[in-house]
C-alpha cells in the first residue's frame, strides 16, 4: 500500500470549505465602477509618441552620465548591484515627486488615461515583486523595470503640458506682422 | 538561493490533477468580462469562489489570510483578464494567479521564507490505514497544525497534482526540498492520525516496551 497515494486520496475527498461569509461584496466594491478600456494596442501610440516627445524635453538624468568615449566605453566595469540601487531609488522618488506635480497641472485624453492606468498597473505588480526580494541582486532589475515604467508614465503625463508649450512657442501663421 | 514566487507560465502537467478548479467558463462570459461588464465578472467570481476558497485556506491555514488572498487574486483577475490569450484552459489561468497570490503573501507575513518540517526530524514511512477511517474534521485539524511550507508542499502534491520540480520553482526551494517535505509532513499526519501511534505517543515508555 503507499501511504502517499492513500492520503491523496484521503485529501482528495475533503469537501470544498465555504468562505464564512460573501465576499463579492467587497470585492465589487473594490472593482473600477464601469470598465470601459479600450485594448491596450490603441493606447500604445499615444505612449511611444509622449516616450519621444519627452526624450527631446527631459532634463538630464542624474543617472545619465555624459556619454562616454570609445576607450573609456570599453573598459567601464558594470555598476555592482549595492552601488546603483541607491541611485535607482533616487530617480524613481524624483520621476515620482514630478508625476505628482504633473497631475496637478496636465488635463489628459481619454487614451492617455488609459495607458497611464495601465503602466500604474505594472507599476503595482513590479512592488509586488519587489517586497518579496531577496537581496539587492534581485531587487536591482525590478528597480530599473519600475525607473522605467515612470519614465513612461511621466511621458504619457508630460504629454499635454509639452503640447501647450509647443503652442505657445509657434506664433500661428494666421497673426499678421 | 531562495526565489520570490511569482506570476509563472503554466505547465501541460499542472493540468491533469484533481483539482477542484476545473471549471468551464464560457467564452462569451469572458470576452464580455474582458469588455469590462461587472456581471460577467461576478459570474466568474462565483464560478471559483470556493475552489479559490479551498485553495487559500489550505496554504495559508486561517481564514483571514484566505480571504485576503481570495478577494486580492480576483482583482488581479480582473485587472488581467485581458491578459488571458485562451492557449491554456481559463481555470488553470484562474487557478495560479490564486496560488501565487497565497505564496506571496505567505511569504511577505511569515518572513522570507515560511515554516517547514525541519530536515533532521525523523521520518518513517510504513504502510498506514488511518487515512481510510480519518474522518474529514480529523484530517482537517492535523492538516492546519502542520507548518505552512510543508502544509503547501502536500496539498499542491496530492490535490492540486504539481510535479516536484514545478514546487520547487513556486516555493523557491529544491526538488528534494519538495520530497522530503512531502515525506516528512505525511509521516506527521500519520503520527497525529494513526489511532496505534497516537497510543503509543500518548502511553509511558515502559508500557510501550512491555
Amino acid at each position: 500500500m503507499n501511504p502517499h497515494d492513500d492520503l491523496g486520496s484521503a485529501l482528495r475527498a475533503l469537501p470544498l470549505a465555504q468562505a464564512p461569509d460573501d465576499l463579492w461584496p467587497r470585492l465589487a466594491a473594490a472593482l473600477p465602477p464601469a470598465r470601459r478600456r479600450k485594448p491596450l494596442r490603441a493606447a500604445w501610440p499615444a505612449a511611444i509618441a509622449a516616450a519621444l516627445l519627452l526624450a527631446l524635453v527631459w532634463p538630464r538624468s542624474p543617472l545619465s552620465p555624459p556619454s562616454p568615449s570609445v576607450a573609456e566605453t570599453q573598459v567601464a566595469p558594470a555598476p555592482a548591484p549595492a552601488d546603483e540601487l541607491p541611485a535607482l531609488r533616487d530617480r524613481s522618488q524624483d520621476l515620482e515627486r514630478w508625476l505628482g506635480v504633473l497631475a496637478r497641472q496636465s488635463p489628459q485624453d481619454a487614451r492617455s488615461l488609459m495607458a497611464a492606468a495601465e503602466i500604474a498597473d505594472l507599476v503595482g505588480l513590479v512592488d509586488a515583486q519587489l517586497s518579496v526580494a531577496r537581496d539587492d541582486q534581485e531587487a536591482v532589475p525590478l528597480w530599473r523595470q519600475r525607473v522605467g515604467l515612470l519614465e513612461d508614465l511621466a511621458a504619457i503625463r508630460s504629454l499635454p503640458v509639452t503640447a501647450l508649450a509647443n503652442q505657445d512657442a509657434a506664433i500661428p501663421d494666421s497673426i499678421p506682422l | 538561493m531562495n526565489r520570490p514566487a511569482t506570476i509563472r507560465p503554466l505547465r501541460a502537467s499542472s493540468f491533469d490533477v484533481n483539482s477542484q478548479f476545473p471549471v468551464d467558463i464560457p467564452e462569451t462570459v469572458i470576452a464580455r468580462a474582458r469588455r469590462g461588464e461587472i456581471a460577467a465578472f461576478e459570474q466568474i467570481y462565483r464560478s471559483f469562489e470556493h475552489p479559490a476558497w479551498t485553495l487559500a485556506l489550505r496554504l495559508s491555514g486561517n481564514r483571514e489570510d484566505a480571504r485576503e488572498i481570495v478577494h486580492d487574486a480576483m482583482l488581479r483577475l480582473f485587472e488581467r483578464i485581458r491578459q488571458f490569450r485562451g492557449d491554456a484552459p481559463f481555470w488553470g489561468w484562474v487557478r495560479q494567479i490564486v496560488l501565487n497570490e497565497a505564496l506571496m503573501r505567505l511569504r511577505r507575513e511569515r518572513g522570507r521564507s515560511f515554516e517547514e518540517i525541519a530536515d533532521d526530524s525523523e521520518i518513517l514511512i510504513e504502510p498506514c490505514t488511518a487515512w481510510q477511517w480519518t474522518e474529514a474534521r480529523e484530517l482537517d485539524a492535523a492538516l492546519d497544525a502542520l507548518p505552512a511550507l510543508t502544509r503547501c508542499v502536500i496539498w499542491l502534491y496530492h490535490v492540486e497534482g504539481h510535479t516536484h520540480q514545478e514546487i520547487a520553482d513556486l516555493t523557491g526551494r529544491s526538488v528534494s526540498f519538495s520530497k522530503s517535505q512531502l515525506a516528512r509532513g505525511t509521516a506527521r499526519l500519520r503520527q497525529r492520525l494513526d489511532p496505534v501511534q497516537r497510543k503509543s505517543a500518548a502511553m509511558p515508555k515502559h508500557e510501550v516496551n512491555a
